[in-house]
């Protein structure tokens, strides 16, 4: 029995085509291996954000779990952080409500009794928002949570919770490769709180994140543009504020996951929308921006911004023209685009380790031009039991689970809350990369 | 209202309980869910995931695989993972969504076995139960598959139930020889709830004590005193001659319980416990002391992981 992890070079995927990515490279074709490289896939709320904690986003939000006790037990790292103290509440299911579905029809009592807890607390501090969170189980039983929520608000009329809003969040893990996957759900249930209010043509919706966007060149941007409200939900200290984002002109989507509660807000509050997709090439960068700019109907002043993202690169590769990557996919990116990135910018890409999505195929193939004998891997991989580390010949690795697959070499983990965005994020990312080299080197 | 928690996060459950009993014994474990429940026993409750490499896999079952019952396929990638991995045996360890969709493990395992080398252990645990009862069921699968009635070798001491979710660093791990030889073992020692049920179910004699308790009783236990932790804790500093209620929001065997002691199920019943119990000390967990937080009594920290996650 061979001893070794499963790999396939950047040219050998190329030249099967899109069609013929290798099983071993792609999800759902074997077991999934657990390792801390593969923590966030197992569980997304484990790590980041999660349903749980993209749920109680929401200002003035509480969390009730409704489910087996499994589902829900982890949950204590998350309780353990700041601002979720009194946050969370678990309804537990055992087995005769899989059978019955009891577990539904004490709902509503336990969100009073759970707002109850709250007013005896020392802030007395109601929430404006209950999230039911449901799981696999209510999802095979087929559950209408929505009528179920609609029952719990239903049942607060007439008492001092009255208004209370109640809705669902769904930790569906078995759809996550289906057309609604839990974090596409998940945004779609927070903004479906927002009603249609009168429009702003000077305020903008930042969407997808669940943590500022912070120190990036985009804000400055808009607010040279005459923008003079730039919401995005993690700075909205109250419930009302929130329900400002209603207001928006516009909204700028910077994760495909809120794609499809961009189309409900543009549906639902004519709020129409602009991507932006997390990229590392300046000149992509770039284009984009000149896309929104004719949008907002202006032009955003970026050179300064290029350059000095530019010359964040020029000074790495002065100092370590050959140098050699390996990254992961717990990054605030697309590995496969980080790769050809950085093998654009004259840099080595020796090892990838992410699941090789179809739509990724495009990346591969232009990288197999530059570096045809970088080899790609699956995190998920069985055989990754046995990655060797000793056979790798990188200087620098990024992405945590990179780092978990290459203790001994310097690693920027770039997977933090706070998402980078355009310049700022290759200007940081390539400082970052310098840093820890340097350090290394000391 | 019962199963509502409002202080406490849920104790680790059965699947947990049952992954940790294999984790150490060389095999190829299979989570047999979409993903979550693999998580949470790797990135939460199974404490030794961090520092070593092991064989444990989430089926990574999809809405589809559930929906049309796709053993065979799920036989297959068991398949396809054995011939690549090196592994003693098959370990299938069950969670809800097998349990809501009625999966049928004597015949999963009988569907595996039929495709690899290897004994296939199935573990039909389902995520609703707590960490004990995983443990025994796996306790129960494995003696079933592996113990032998007699071997050449009946010396040495054989702890059973030394797991990390009751015990911490403390644990001490069990191996597939120490199930081999546990129905012939001059010496078998129940050291958790699990334990126990593992030791009748050998049909062995085996003593109840934890060895790591008994060697190190906590400092500055005086008058009536409650613990709440596993019910072998509880025995164990009772034994040592103090005065002790035991209360445990897992298993407590008949053979253990005296007057005072009390299996508990709700927060409430903690509750109501200490303030009708008028203790001067409790020996519990520290995260349970935000239940009551007006016992003015004195208050021993012992860790319990699958209370609280401390290790």
């Amino acid at each position: 029995m061979k001893r070794e992890a499963v790999f396939y070079t950047a040219k050998d995927v190329a030249e099967r085509g899109k069609q013929g990515i290798p099983d071993e490279l792609l999800s759902g074709k074997s077991l999934v291996y657990s390792s801390p490289a593969t923590l966030a896939y197992n569980s997304p709320g484990a790590e980041g954000f999660g349903v749980k904690r993209a749920g109680l986003s929401v200002p003035e939000s509480v969390m009730l779990i409704v489910a087996p006790g499994c589902c829900g037990r982890n949950t204590s790292l998350i309780s353990n952080m700041p601002g979720y103290k009194n946050r969370f509440f678990y309804l537990e299911m055992n087995e005769a409500d899989l059978v019955t579905g009891r577990h539904l029809t004490k709902v509503p009592g336990a969100i009073k009794e759970v707002l109850e807890f709250l007013k005896g607390t020392a802030s007395h501090k109601l929430p404006k928002v209950v999230m039911i969170c449901i799981t696999c189980v209510d999802a095979l039983l087929g559950t209408d949570m929505e009528r179920v929520c609609r029952k719990a608000e239903d049942s607060l009329k007439d008492s001092e919770f009255e208004g209370t809003r109640v809705r669902p969040c769904y930790m569906y893990a078995l759809t996550r490769e289906g057309r609604r996957p839990p974090m596409v759900h998940v945004r779609q249930t927070i903004y479906s709180l927002l009603e249609p209010m009168e429009k702003d043509p000077k305020s903008v919706n930042i969407i997808g994140g669940f943590a500022p966007l912070e120190n990036t060149e985009l804000l400055k941007y808009l607010k040279n543009a005459g923008i003079e409200n730039i919401r995005q939900i993690s700075t909205c200290d109250t419930y009302e504020e929130f329900l400002c984002m209603a207001k928006a002109n516009f909204n700028i989507v910077i994760n495909p996951e809120a794609r499809a509660c961009a189309e409900d807000m543009h549906n639902r509050l004519s709020i129409p929308y602009i991507e932006l997709t997390r990229v590392y090439g300046t000149d992509k960068i770039a284009a984009q921006y000149k896309a929104l700019a004719n949008v907002v109907g202006t032009v955003f002043e970026d050179e300064e911004d290029k350059a000095e993202a530019d010359g964040a690169i020029a000074r790495l590769k002065a100092e370590y023209p050959d140098l050699t990557f390996n990254i992961g996919e717990c990054v605030n990116g697309n590995p496969f685009e980080l790769a050809l990135s950085l093998a654009r910018m004259g840099f080595k890409v020796e090892e990838i380790y992410a699941t090789l999505a179809p739509e990724n195929y495009v990346f591969v193939k232009k990288l197999a031009e530059l570096s045809p004998s970088t080899k790609l891997y699956c995190n998920m991989e069985p055989t990754m039991l046995y990655y060797d580390i000793s056979n790798s010949k990188a200087d620098i690795t990024i992405g945590k689970d990179a780092g978990f697959y290459c203790p001994d070499i310097p690693n920027v983990s770039w997977n933090q809350d706070t998402e980078p965005l355009g310049y700022q994020g290759v200007r940081d990312l390539m400082n970052r990369v310098y840093d820890s080299l340097k350090e290394d080197r000391k | 209202m019962k199963g509502l928690r409002k202080v406490l996060t849920p104790f680790a459950p059965d699947q947990s309980g049952a992954s940790g009993v294999v984790y150490s014994m060389g095999a190829l474990i299979v989570i047999i869910d979409a993903g979550g429940c693999t998580g949470n026993i790797c990135g939460f409750d199974e404490l030794r995931w961090r520092d070593t490499r092991s064989a444990v896999f989430s089926a990574g079952l999809r809405d589809m695989d559930a929906i049309l019952g796709r053993d065979e396929l799920l036989a297959s990638k068991i398949e396809s993972a054995a011939s690549r991995i090196d592994a003693s045996f098959v370990a299938i360890i069950g969670t809800p969504v097998p349990a809501t969709i009625g999966t049928d493990y004597k015949a999963l395992k009988k569907l595996i076995s039929n495709k690899v080398t290897i004994p296939v252990v199935a573990i039909p645990t389902n995520g609703m139960k707590t960490y004990n009862e995983g443990e025994w069921e796996a306790y129960k699968a494995l003696i079933d598959e592996f113990a032998k009635d007699s071997v050449e070798d009946e010396s040495g001491e054989i702890i059973v139930g030394m797991t990390p979710l009751t015990y911490g660093d403390d644990y001490m791990d069990i191996t597939l020889d120490d199930i081999k030889r546990i129905k012939s073992s001059k010496k078998l020692v129940a050291a958790s709830s699990s334990g126990i049920d593992a030791c009748i179910y050998s049909g062995n004699d085996f003593e109840i004590y934890n060895p790591v308790v008994r060697a190190n009783i906590p400092d500055g236990i005086t008058g009536k005193t409650l613990v709440c932790h596993d019910e072998v804790v509880g025995k164990t500093i009772r034994d040592a001659g103090i005065d002790v209620d035991i209360a445990t929001f897992f298993k407590l065997h008949d053979s253990i319980k005296r007057d005072g002691d009390r299996k508990l199920t709700e927060e409430d019943d903690f509750v109501a416990m200490v303030k009708e119990g008028g203790y001067d000390t409790i020996v519990a967990d520290i995260c349970l002391k935000e239940l009551v937080p007006d016992f003015e009594g004195k208050w021993i920290d012992l860790k319990c992981f699958a209370v609280s996650g401390r290790s």
